[in-house]
């Protein structure tokens, strides 16, 4: 039954949308040819049918019957219209010049592939981005019957053109359907580029591209899982595709699919919104006019603009989760952002140099490899005599370029569709080595094949047994650790309470609010204080210390003066007192604090705990702050710092603000000095997180301070419940607790 | 007409940016304290925040340096443990070049609980580390204990005269040593 719901959500899913866009592409006068309507149409409708459910999401009425209706009345419509018919068979006749052996051997290979990938889709679903965050979110977008702001994952801040489709799949078939709803799109890129190959007269051209593209083991993995890239490849394409439909036709009307597609890209990838780019360049290129050229904003901004929105809205950036520094907010993390974008640059890889046989051979840490054919990539080069070779690498050109961004394989996949039919244009003429390039490919591409040589993420066998639920859905997925421990946590967590986790656990499989460690800056900080009570490093260590003659001040701010060449470095005040007589000032109602950077986390630093911290979360820099305004004038003789112990940069100077509202210097005798703190700052920082809402703490054995905790865990406040799959569950109850 | 839309389009950036920044917050509720169990031993670094409320006589008020004190005669602590187990006094200190060329060679003695620990003879100035187990049966655990280390000759400041100086004190303590696991 499980295996059937799977198949029926994504089924209904894609009729929807394929239904839509052939309603779309009929009204726009598209004369598209019987074997490139269903891509075409299919994505097209995708982006279409994405703005309808996000309009749903959006008035929280993602109630199963309504999106029932939704996809029903697309099919519907569609079939009622007439617009569901393919085009007669005898407008696509140019494939007749394509040798039968050829045709049986690419046969063959793609449906023993596609065999291969439908099963793989259909299994129950457990990749690591799918099983954590892209459907974890679908999962919660239903129980909350629309969006909701989840400001404790950074994920739900990028945009989701390809996720939300992957919400009324879901609602009817679960996990798999999306993974299912997914492999849809790969199947439109592969047919998308072997029609076009028909399309410019070169089908030899077109089928070999479309299975360099189709067997590449990153696509087939990542188009199987409840991924999006394959999908962004898919529109990316057909923003070109639709671009050259439209320069064939010169129909005004089709300028509004290039814009919807365009649009649609950002809205599936941010990294994909160059097609807009490439779409407004081309439009202003052919018509040397500007006004056809703004039509395909105009449309691309309908798609984009609700993420847009929607981002800022929630998360106070619109383009969230980037440039923070720029539009501040209390949700990302400055350093989040910075140390993120610079482990996406490289994977850790010290040579970037290595990186084509990393992403062709090996992947193993880019998370995905290409395939070994791809090590000829190069010859896409020759395409450049040709005219159609030309506008294929121009677009491609503008998406490798975000490449550099995130060097993943997988964000090589949209360039992919450019590169192989280029590669296959460029070697058309000696066909028969490009016959054997995709065998080969093919051969190198197959699982048995790929455990030869890499250890990398792909496909291993056949699960059919697992796909249609021969083998148990609980059992298949049990064999993954991942799923085990987003199960401990369903078993043992009340439903509403949170649970704070180190690192990913397969949080698409429990209604848990799960936290991860690094997901938003609200984790950060519940991290940071686990740190501080089993981290010396980043407990208070320091005291500093400005002795100044008594004075009557009303405003008086702390400034860092220091820099740091080590971008991690930040500053950090665990506590910040003032002093008059040897006496500390009460922190009075009254008083008002602010910090910059980081002016959310200021009462951090004045809490009376030792566990909690206010920290810039920005690398160390001039002009960092801390103010109290006491409400009238006050006197005080000595302000104290309390530090973290690794702050060696940190310089600090005090400011008082005079009767003309102007800061002036207040110099002070300065002292820093070691502190201990007398109390016990692991219990300190149980409270802490009891206080802050996390009631149960998921600590995997290899995670940092899982021993320090594990060894005594009343002296934290906690009780742990079970250990199970190396992991430790654990409850935070500070005050039912003896040390 | 682009400049335009381009000057709109930063001013409405900034504006969305700097709309995120909050009102001043007022302080929050004080969090209890939470009492740490008793050590089993601790070494006093002069520069601990805490240090002088372990202070019993002849240690500087004043913090030389950020990190350590002039002493007088007898420099004596107080500490409180919870365990009389394989504990280590433990001195970190110095000679002063500049005393020393009026005191000469001087011997430091040792004392817990005024027992005296043992007595080390030093002929030349400079930094010194002297470590030494401690029996069982001075010290009680969950009691106050005292620790002192005195100096024969202290140098004597020229008329009009001022506080007589002892040696450089870095930190002082008792440290547990591992024990032994049944």
């Amino acid at each position: 039954m499980k295996a059937l719901a799977a198949l029926a959500g994504a089924a209904f899913t894609v009729a929807a949308c394929y239904g839509l866009g052939s309603m779309i592409a009929a009204r726009l006068g598209a004369r598209l040819r019987r074997d490139e309507k269903f891509p075409l149409a299919f994505v097209l409708g995708a982006g279409v049918l994405h703005l309808a459910v996000f309009a749903v999401m959006a008035l929280k009425i993602a109630y199963k019957p309504v999106l029932f209706t939704m996809l029903s009345a697309c099919v519907a419509a569609a079939l009622a219209t007439g617009d569901w018919r393919l085009p007669a068979a005898e407008d696509a006749g140019r494939d007749r010049s394509l040798p039968v052996g050829i045709r049986y051997l690419f046969g063959i290979v793609a449906a023993a592939f596609t065999v291969l990938y439908l099963f793989n889709a259909w299994a129950p679903e457990i990749s690591p981005d799918g099983s954590s965050y892209h459907l974890s979110l679908v999962a919660l977008y239903l129980r909350a019957r629309g969006f909701t702001p989840v400001l404790t994952n950074v994920y739900s801040t990028l945009s989701g053109g390809v996720d939300i489709l992957f919400v009324p799949a879901f609602a009817i078939g679960k996990h798999s359907a999306a993974a299912l709803t997914h492999f849809a799109f790969l199947i439109a890129l592969a047919l998308s580029v072997l029609s076009y190959g028909r399309r410019i007269g070169q089908p030899l051209a077109g089928a070999a591209a479309a299975l360099l593209v189709y067997l590449s083991p990153v696509v087939g993995i990542d188009g199987t899982s409840a991924y999006n890239d394959v999908a962004v490849a898919a529109i990316v394409f057909s923003v070109f595709y639709w671009a050259q439909i439209w320069d064939s036709q010169r129909d005004g009307r089709i300028l509004i699919a290039i814009g919807l597609l365009a649009g649609y890209c950002y809205a599936a990838k941010y990294t994909a919104f160059v097609m807009l780019v490439y779409a407004l360049a081309f439009v202003a290129w052919r018509t040397r006019r500007m006004g056809p050229a703004m039509v395909v904003a105009g449309c691309s901004l309908v798609m984009a603009a609700p993420w847009i929105v929607k981002d800022w809205i929630y998360i106070g950036n619109p383009v969230a989760p980037f440039a923070n520094r720029y539009f501040q907010n209390p949700n990302i993390h400055v350093s989040f952002e910075r140390n993120w974008t610079a482990y996406l640059r490289n994977y850790g890889l010290k040579n970037l140099w290595t990186l084509p046989i990393e992403a062709t051979l090996r992947g193993e840490v880019t998370q995905g490899l290409l395939g070994p054919v791809f090590l000829a990539a190069p010859l896409a080069l020759l395409a450049l005599r040709s005219r159609h070779g030309r506008r294929l690498l121009a677009p491609c050109a503008l998406i490798l370029a975000t490449y550099f961004g995130n060097v993943g394989t997988r964000f090589l996949i949209p360039s992919l569709p450019f590169v192989a039919l280029a590669m296959a244009l460029a070697l058309e003429p000696a066909a028969p080595l490009l016959i054997l390039l995709v065998t080969a490919h093919a051969a190198a591409s197959w699982p048995e094949s790929l455990v030869r040589y890499t250890q990398a993420w792909t496909l291993q066998g056949i699960p059919y047994k697992a796909a249609l639920r021969i083998i148990p859905e609980e059992r298949y997925l049990n064999d993954h650790l991942e799923y085990r421990w987003a199960r401990l946590i369903e078993d043992h967590v009340p439903p509403g309470k949170r649970v704070l986790v180190r690192s990913e656990v397969a949080t698409a499989y429990t209604s848990r609010d799960v936290l991860t460690g690094y997901e938003g800056a609200f984790n950060e900080k519940m991290q940071d204080l686990l740190d501080v009570g089993w981290d010396s490093s980043s407990q208070p260590g320091k005291q500093w210390t400005g002795s100044f003659p008594e004075r009557r001040v009303r405003r008086l701010r702390v400034v860092q003066t220091g820099t740091s060449e080590i971008p991690e470095r930040q500053w950090d005040v665990h506590e910040l007192r003032f002093f008059d007589a040897g006496v500390e000032l009460p922190r009075l109602a009254e008083w008002r604090l602010q910090a910059r950077p980081n002016p959310w986390d200021v009462q951090m630093a004045f809490d009376n705990s030792e566990a909690t911290r206010w920290r810039s979360w920005e690398t160390l820099r001039p002009g960092m702050s801390i103010e109290v305004d006491f409400g009238r004038e006050q006197p005080v003789d000595q302000v104290r710092v309390e530090l973290s112990d690794i702050d060696w940069n940190v310089r600090m100077r005090l400011q008082a603000m005079d009767a003309n509202g102007r800061w002036t210097p207040l110099p002070a005798r300065e002292e820093l000095r070691q502190m201990r703190y007398a109390g016990s700052v692991r219990r300190a920082a149980g409270y802490e997180l009891r206080a802050h809402g996390v009631d149960y703490l998921l600590l995997k054995d290899t995670d940092y301070g899982a021993q320090d905790i594990a060894q005594d865990p009343a002296r934290w406040g906690m009780t742990r419940l079970v250990y199970a799959s190396g992991a430790s569950l654990y409850h935070v109850n500070p005050n039912q607790v003896n040390p | 007409m682009t400049l335009r839309l381009g000057l709109l389009g930063v001013m409405c950036g900034i504006l969305c940016g700097c709309g995120n920044l909050p009102e001043p917050y007022a302080p929050p509720t004080q969090r209890p304290f939470f009492e740490a169990p008793p050590e089993a031993a601790r070494i006093l670094n002069m520069a601990d925040a805490d240090v002088e409320s372990h202070f019993v006589r002849d240690i500087s008020a004043e913090l030389q340096g950020n990190t350590w004190r002039w002493t007088g005669k007898r420099p004596t602590i107080r500490l409180h443990l919870n365990s009389n187990q394989k504990l280590v006094y433990s001195i970190d200190f110095a000679i002063a070049e500049s005393t020393f060329q009026q005191t000469g060679p001087v011997t430091l003695s040792l004392f817990v609980n005024d027992h005296l620990l043992g007595s080390f003879r030093y002929a030349s100035p400079g930094r010194q580390r002297v470590e030494k187990p401690v029996p069982a049966e001075w010290l009680e655990p969950d009691e106050n204990a005292t620790l002192a280390a005195e100096i024969d000759k202290v140098w004597t400041p020229p008329p009009p005269g001022g506080t007589p100086l002892g040696f450089i004190l870095i930190a002082l303590g008792l440290e547990q040593r591992e024990l032994e696991r049944k």
